[in-house]
C-alpha cells in the first residue's frame, strides 16, 4: 500500500453539472481525489457543497459530466452502488441508531447485507471489536450510541465506515460539534487513515480545520470551482478570497476600555454543579471571551449568568446591583441578554417572519395604552434593528426559515438587542456561519461593545477569539485557570492553555 | 449473571418493578385475599388477551408506527370465526379455528402495512379508519346479533385449565389454559426482537427511517412484518377473548386499544418509536392488570375508581420522565 | 340490546288480540280506515341495532292496527346532532306528533321547543326530565322497578346475607335509581341483609362485570347476591358464578335479556332477568299521541290496552310524567317461551 497520493486519482469527476428546477447548482465541476490524499472541499453555504456530495453518494444523478472510480468510467452511480465501490459518505446526522448499542451499529450494515435471518451476537461483537481494533480507539461496545458524546458517535460513523472497505471517506462538516481538543483527535484519526491508503474528502467551511489537515483544495463558489490545488499554494487570505469573492481582513479588538470605570457585570465566588468559585469583572465596553474543554465550566457560567442554570452559590451583579434570584427573568430585567448556541432550537420561531422574531422578547415595551400591541411601533422597531445590524433579507415580513446561518444570527441578535440589555452574552455566536458573514457579526460585536456594552463570548473558535476579545479566560475543571489579554492573546497561545488544560 | 440481569431490567423495569411491588404489598396489606392463589389465577387469566395484545403493539411502536385498530380487528376474527363454525359444523375444532381467525386478522394487518408503507399514509389516519371499516362492515355484512351458543370446541377449550383446585368454601380456582399462548407469544417475540434480523430492523426503522434504509433495511418487509404480526396476534386474542366471556358479540372490546396502549408506554416503549423491551410490556401489563383488577379487592367506593388508575398512571410515567429530564439537564449544564 | 322475535310476536299478539276486543268488529283483515289520519312520526337513537328494529316493528304494528300514518326514523348514526336534524326534517313535513326517544335530553330540547311551537305533538320516552313534551311515557316507574329486583333477590337470598350491586355507570341515572331504590327497600324491609359493594361500575362490559364478579367473590367469600343493570352485568356476573361453581350460594338479580343471559338462567347462577319491550314502548307512544290528538286525556289510571300499559300511573312531581308498569320478568319457569 503506498501512502500519500498515488498517481491515480481513486475518484474523478469531469465536468459535473446539475440544475434544479432551471437554479445551476453545479457547473462544470471538476475534481480528483486520489488515494492516501486528503483532500478539502471548501466553500460557503450555498456554494454547491451538498449536491456535490450527493452526486458523489449516487444520491444526485447529474445532468452533465462523467463520473471514474478506480480509473473505471461509472455509468450511472446508486447509492448502493457507490457502496459497493467503496465510497462512504458520512453525512452531519451520521445516520447512527441512537437506540442500539455501539457494537450494533458498526455491525449493522454487515447483518443487512448478507442477507441474514438470525443476529449472532458473537459475531456482532467480533465484527464491532476488529473495526474500533483498526481505528485503534477504545469505546465501551455495550453503551448505546445515543449516550454517547459526539465526538465518539464520529468515530463509531467512520468505524462503521472502514468496516466496509470504505476507499473514500466523505466526511460532511465533521467538526460542527466538537471542541478543539476534539477536532485535534479528529485529524490525527484521519491522517492514520490516510497513511493506509484510504481517500478522504474533507468538506467544510472552517478556515483553521483546511490549513491544518489539507493536501489539496478544491474551493467551490455558486457552483463553480474557483480555486484548486495543492495545499501549500494556500493561505488563509488566498482561501478567504477564493470562498467569498472579496478580500477580509485580519482584524484585532482595538476598542479602548476604561479600566477606571466600574464594572458592568460583577461575578463573585460563583460556584455550581462545575463551577468552583469563579470570579471577575466586565467593564463597560470590554469584550470577553470564555473558553476551555467540552465541560470545563465555561458553559455553565453563561447559563448561570443568564439565569438558565439555577443551582449553585455567588453573586451576579450589573451596574453593582446584585441580582435579587438566578432567574432567567430576574436576569432580563438586571438587563443581561442572552444569545443561545443551538440558535435553531432554542431561539427562532422559524416559520414566522424576521420582524416577529426580533420583536418576541421586547412585546411589553411596544404596547399601547391598552396594553394591545401596536403594529406600527412593531414594525419601526423591526426595521431599525433589522437595518443596523445588516440583515440581508427581501423584508422583513419574510420567514426567518428563507434567511441564511448568518442573517438567522442576526434575528436572533435584533431580538436580544430590541430588550436594550447592558451586558449581553453570546454562546458560539458564530458556530454554523460563513467566513465572509462572521466577520461581518463580529463587527457587529464590536460596535455594539463601543457604545457602552459588556460582552461575554463563549466560543472555541480561537481565531474568533484572537480577533473579537479584549481578553480571554481559559476555564479548566470549573475554575479559570488562565487569563490572556492585549498582546499576550494569540492564537498559539490559547491553544498552548488549551492543551495544557487537558 | 449479573450482566444479564441488567439487560433483562434495564432502568425503567426496575423502577416500574418497584412501583409494581409496591402497590402489591400495599394491596394485600389491606386485603390479604390479594395473596390467594384463586386471586393469581384470575389476574392471569384476565392479563392473556392484554398481553397478547401489548405484546403485538410493543412491536409496532418499536418500529416507529402505531395501530388502533387491533380490537375491531380482534372482533372481526373472532366474530367471523364463530359465524362460520356455527354454520360449518365440520370446521369445529380448536386449531381450524384458531388458525381462521388468526388468519383474518394476518390479513387485516397487513391490508394496514399495505396502506401505511405504499401511500406513505399516517398510521394513526390508517388504522383509525380500517377500524371503522372492519367494525362497519362487520355489522353491515356478518351480523350483529350477540351469538352466545359458541362452537363447542371453544367452550371445551374455556374449560380447559393447567390447574384447577377446590377451596374450603367450595369454591374453585383454576389457571386456564390459554396463559400458555401468553407464553408462548411472549417469548417468541422477545426472541425475535433480539435474534433475528427483522427485529433488529424494526428498532432501526424506529429510530430513523431515513438511515434504516440508507444501511439497507427492507422497510417494506418490516412494515408488513410488525403490522402483520400485530393483525395476526389481535386475531387469535379474538378467539381467546370470546372463550373466556363465552360469547362472541360483534360491538366488542371498544375502547380497549387504550387500556394496550397504556400498558405499553407504561412499560417503557416510546411513542415515538425506538424503544421497548417484552420485559417492560409485560411489566406494563401487570401493573394495569393488578391495579384495575383489585380496586373491588380493597373495597375502594366506584367514585374513586378512574381517579386511582389515573394516580398509578401519572407517577409511573412521571418517574421515568423526571429521570430523563435530569439527564437532559446534566448534558445543557456542559 | 336486543329481544328475542318470540317476545317480539307473542307481545304483538297480545296487542292485537287487544286493541281487536277494543275495536268493536271493525271489518274483518282489511285496514281500517280511522275517523282523521294523523302522520305519527317516531324517532330512535340509531338505526341498525336490535332494540330500535324492534320498536320500529311495535310502530308498524300500530299503523297497521290502526290506519294511521305511522313510521319511524332514527339517525344512521349513534349522534344527537343527527337526531336533531332528523327533527328538524320532521317539523318541516309538517306531522302531527313526533315521538322521540332522545339520544341526549339536553340535546333536542330547543328542537323539540320548536316542534311544539309550531303545533306538533310531542311525546317523549326514556326522558324523565324533558321540559318541551307534552306527555313523557316511561315503561315503569325506575324506584317501583328497583324495588321489584330487590324483592326478588331478598326472596332468594331467603332476607338475609351478603349482597353487592352493579351499574353499568356512575353517570347511568336509571342504573343509580334503580339500585338507589333497591338498596333503600331493603334497609326498611330486609334489614338482616348487608349491602357489601355499592354501584360497582362495570362500564357496560360484559367482560368487565366478569372480572369484577370474581374480584368481588375473593372479597366477599360470604356474598349471597347481587343486583345487576347493565345488559351484560348478568351473564358476565353469571359466568363468574359458574366458574367458581357457587351457583347454589350465589343468587343474581338484574335488568338484561333472555338471549344475553338465558343460558345461566338456565345453570343457576342468574336466578332472575327483566326487561322491558321496545316493541309495546313504540306501540304506547303512537296510541298516546293519537290519543291526545283526537282530544282524550291522559289521567292516572288510563288504560291503553297493552300488557303493562294497563293503568297508567302518575308521577307527583310532574303532571306530564307517566309510568306504565311494563316490566317482564324471566326465571328458570318461563325461559323457554323467551328463547329462540
Amino acid at each position: 500500500m503506498t501512502p500519500r497520493s498515488s498517481d491515480r486519482p481513486f475518484l474523478s469527476l469531469t465536468a459535473i453539472g446539475k440544475s434544479f428546477g432551471g437554479v445551476r447548482a453545479l457547473d462544470d465541476v471538476s475534481l480528483d481525489v486520489s488515494a492516501g490524499e486528503i483532500h478539502c472541499l471548501a466553500g460557503e453555504n450555498g456554494s454547491g457543497k451538498s449536491t456535490l456530495i450527493k452526486v458523489i453518494a449516487g444520491v444526485h444523478r447529474p445532468d452533465r459530466g462523467s463520473i471514474a472510480i478506480a480509473g473505471q468510467p461509472v455509468a450511472s452511480l446508486t447509492p448502493i452502488s457507490a457502496v459497493r465501490q467503496g465510497v462512504q459518505v458520512i453525512y452531519q446526522d451520521l445516520s447512527l441508531f441512537p437506540n442500539l448499542t455501539v457494537a450494533e451499529n458498526l455491525a449493522i450494515n454487515s447483518l443487512v447485507e448478507h442477507r441474514r435471518t438470525l443476529v449472532r451476537w458473537r459475531d456482532v461483537r467480533r465484527t464491532a471489536e476488529h473495526a474500533l481494533e483498526r481505528l485503534r480507539v477504545s469505546i465501551d461496545l455495550d453503551r448505546l450510541v445515543g449516550d454517547l458524546p459526539i465526538a465518539e458517535k464520529q468515530l463509531v460513523a467512520i468505524a462503521r465506515a472502514l468496516l466496509q472497505d470504505a476507499r473514500l471517506i466523505v466526511l460532511d462538516e465533521p467538526t460542527t460539534a466538537l471542541t478543539g481538543v476534539e477536532v485535534d483527535a479528529l485529524f490525527a484519526l484521519v491522517r492514520d487513515l490516510q497513511q493506509r491508503g484510504v481517500a478522504i474528502l474533507f468538506v467544510t467551511h472552517k478556515m483553521r480545520e483546511m490549513l491544518q489537515a489539507a493536501d489539496r483544495f478544491t474551493v467551490l463558489r455558486n457552483g463553480r470551482v474557483v480555486e484548486s490545488g495543492p495545499a501549500a499554494e494556500f493561505d488563509e487570505a488566498r482561501l478567504t478570497h477564493a470562498m467569498t469573492g472579496r478580500a477580509i481582513g485580519e482584524t484585532r479588538f482595538d476598542g479602548r476600555v476604561d479600566a477606571s470605570a466600574p464594572p458592568r457585570l460583577r461575578i463573585r465566588d460563583l460556584t455550581g454543579p462545575i463551577l468552583r468559585g469563579v470570579t471577575f469583572d466586565v467593564r463597560p465596553g470590554e469584550i470577553v471571551g470564555l473558553t476551555g474543554l467540552l465541560g470545563a465550566g465555561q458553559g455553565e457560567l453563561a447559563a448561570r449568568v443568564a439565569g438558565l442554570e439555577t443551582s449553585g452559590t455567588g453573586e451576579i451583579a450589573v451596574d453593582g446591583a446584585p441580582l435579587p434570584a438566578c432567574t432567567v427573568r430576574a436576569a432580563a430585567r438586571a438587563g443581561i441578554g442572552y444569545v443561545p448556541e443551538d440558535r435553531l432550537r432554542e431561539g427562532l420561531f422559524l416559520d414566522r417572519s424576521i420582524a416577529d422574531n426580533a420583536n418576541a422578547s421586547s412585546l411589553r415595551a411596544l404596547t399601547t395604552g391598552l396594553r394591545l400591541l401596536s403594529t406600527r411601533r412593531m414594525r419601526s422597531q423591526a426595521d431599525r434593528w433589522i437595518h443596523d445590524l445588516g440583515v440581508k433579507a427581501p423584508s422583513i415580513d419574510a420567514p426567518v426559515r428563507q434567511l441564511s446561518g448568518g442573517n438567522q444570527q442576526r434575528v436572533v441578535l435584533a431580538r436580544v438587542l430590541a430588550t436594550r440589555p447592558k451586558v449581553l452574552v453570546l454562546n458560539g455566536p458564530t458556530v454554523g456561519v460563513d467566513v465572509g458573514a462572521k466577520e461581518e457579526i463580529h463587527a457587529t460585536i464590536r460596535q455594539l461593545a463601543a457604545g457602552g456594552l459588556a460582552v461575554l463570548i463563549v466560543s472555541d473558535d480561537l481565531p474568533e477569539l484572537v480577533q473579537s476579545c479584549s481578553r480571554v479566560l481559559v476555564f479548566r475543571h470549573g475554575r479559570v485557570t488562565a487569563e490572556l489579554g492585549a498582546a499576550a492573546l494569540t492564537g498559539d497561545a490559547l491553544q498552548e492553555q488549551l492543551s495544557a488544560a487537558h | 449473571m449479573t450482566s444479564r440481569v441488567r439487560r433483562l431490567f434495564g432502568r425503567h423495569e426496575m423502577v416500574l418493578l418497584g412501583v409494581t411491588v409496591l402497590l402489591s404489598i400495599v394491596i394485600g396489606a389491606l386485603n390479604p385475599a390479594f395473596y390467594s392463589l384463586q386471586n393469581a389465577f384470575d389476574l392471569l387469566k384476565t392479563s392473556v388477551p392484554l398481553g397478547i395484545l401489548t405484546i403485538g403493539l410493543l412491536v409496532v411502536l418499536i418500529s416507529g408506527g402505531i395501530d388502533i385498530s387491533f380490537p375491531a380487528i380482534a372482533v372481526a376474527g373472532m366474530y367471523i370465526t364463530c359465524t362460520l363454525a356455527i354454520d360449518v359444523r365440520s370446521l369445529d375444532h380448536l386449531p381450524a379455528l384458531l388458525a381462521i381467525s388468526t388468519a383474518i386478522g394476518l390479513a387485516l394487518g397487513l391490508f394496514n402495512a399495505v396502506l401505511i408503507h405504499f401511500f406513505r399514509l399516517p398510521a394513526l389516519i390508517v388504522t383509525l379508519g380500517t377500524a371503522s371499516v372492519i367494525r362497519g362492515a362487520l355489522l353491515e355484512f356478518v351480523g350483529t346479533r350477540t351469538i352466545t351458543n359458541l362452537p363447542p370446541s371453544i367452550i371445551a377449550f374455556s374449560r380447559t385449565n393447567l390447574f384447577e383446585a377446590t377451596l374450603a368454601n367450595g369454591a374453585s380456582a383454576a389457571l386456564t389454559v390459554s396463559i400458555l399462548f401468553f407464553a408462548g407469544v411472549a417469548i417468541a417475540v422477545a426472541l425475535a426482537l433480539r435474534y433475528t434480523v427483522i427485529g433488529r430492523g424494526a428498532y432501526a426503522v424506529g429510530a430513523d427511517l431515513a438511515a434504516a434504509e440508507r444501511v439497507g433495511f427492507n422497510v417494506r418487509r418490516i412494515h408488513l412484518f410488525v403490522y402483520g404480526l400485530m393483525g395476526a396476534l389481535a386475531g387469535l386474542v379474538g378467539i381467546i377473548h370470546a372463550s373466556i366471556i363465552r360469547n362472541a358479540n360483534p360491538l366488542d372490546l371498544d375502547g380497549l386499544e387504550l387500556t394496550v396502549i397504556a400498558a405499553a408506554v407504561i412499560g417503557g416503549a416510546s411513542i415515538t418509536g425506538g424503544r421497548g423491551t417484552v420485559t417492560g410490556a409485560l411489566l406494563g401489563v401487570a401493573l394495569m392488570v393488578i391495579m384495575d383488577g383489585s380496586l373491588v379487592l380493597v373495597g375502594l367506593p366506584s367514585q374513586w375508581h378512574q381517579v386511582f388508575i389515573g394516580l398509578v398512571v401519572l407517577v409511573s410515567t412521571s418517574i421515568t420522565a423526571l429521570r430523563t429530564r435530569s439527564a437532559r439537564a446534566g448534558e445543557i449544564a456542559r | 340490546m336486543h329481544v328475542p322475535r318470540v317476545v317480539i310476536a307473542a307481545s304483538l299478539a297480545a296487542v292485537c288480540t287487544l286493541t281487536a276486543c277494543s275495536r268493536k268488529a271493525a271489518s274483518s283483515a282489511s285496514v281500517p280506515t280511522p275517523a282523521h289520519r294523523y302522520t305519527i312520526a317516531t324517532v330512535g337513537k340509531v338505526e341498525g341495532i336490535a332494540w330500535f328494529e324492534d320498536m320500529k316493528k311495535g310502530v308498524q304494528k300500530f299503523a297497521a292496527d290502526t290506519g294511521q300514518e305511522a313510521f319511524m326514523q332514527s339517525p344512521a348514526q349513534a349522534d344527537g346532532a343527527q337526531q336533531v336534524q332528523i327533527i328538524e326534517n320532521l317539523i318541516a313535513q309538517k306531522v302531527d306528533a313526533i315521538c322521540v326517544v332522545p339520544f341526549s335530553v339536553e340535546a333536542v330540547e330547543p328542537v323539540l321547543k320548536k316542534a311544539r311551537d309550531q303545533g306538533i305533538l310531542v311525546i317523549a320516552h326514556e326522558a324523565s326530565s324533558a321540559q318541551n313534551a307534552d306527555l313523557i311515557i316511561e315503561p315503569f316507574d325506575n324506584a317501583a322497578y328497583g324495588r321489584h329486583l330487590m324483592e326478588r333477590l331478598a326472596q332468594e337470598m331467603g332476607g338475609e346475607g351478603d349482597y353487592a350491586t352493579f351499574v353499568g355507570s356512575l353517570n347511568s341515572k336509571s342504573h343509580t335509581e334503580w339500585v338507589d331504590a333497591g338498596v333503600a327497600y331493603q334497609r326498611e324491609k330486609y334489614p338482616k341483609m348487608h349491602d357489601v359493594a355499592d354501584k360497582i361500575e362495570d362500564y357496560e362490559d360484559q367482560n368487565k362485570a366478569y372480572q369484577k364478579m370474581k374480584e368481588l367473590l375473593i372479597a366477599h367469600p360470604t356474598l349471597k347476591g347481587v343486583q345487576t343493570s347493565a345488559m351484560g352485568t348478568a351473564a358476565g356476573a353469571g359466568l363468574a358464578v359458574e366458574e367458581r361453581g357457587l351457583q347454589k350460594q350465589v343468587a343474581i338479580v338484574g335488568t338484561s335479556l333472555a338471549s344475553v343471559s338465558g343460558q345461566y338462567i338456565k345453570s343457576g347462577s342468574v336466578r332472575m332477568i327483566s326487561f322491558w319491550d321496545p316493541a309495546l314502548a313504540g306501540y304506547a307512544m303512537n296510541k298516546i299521541a293519537v290519543m291526545m290528538l283526537e282530544g282524550q286525556k291522559i289521567t292516572a289510571g288510563t288504560n291503553l290496552g297493552l300488557p303493562g300499559y294497563e293503568s297508567l300511573v302518575q308521577s307527583k312531581d310532574k303532571p306530564n310524567l307517566f309510568f306504565g308498569s311494563a316490566w317482564i320478568d324471566i326465571t328458570k319457569d318461563n325461559l323457554d317461551q323467551y328463547m329462540q
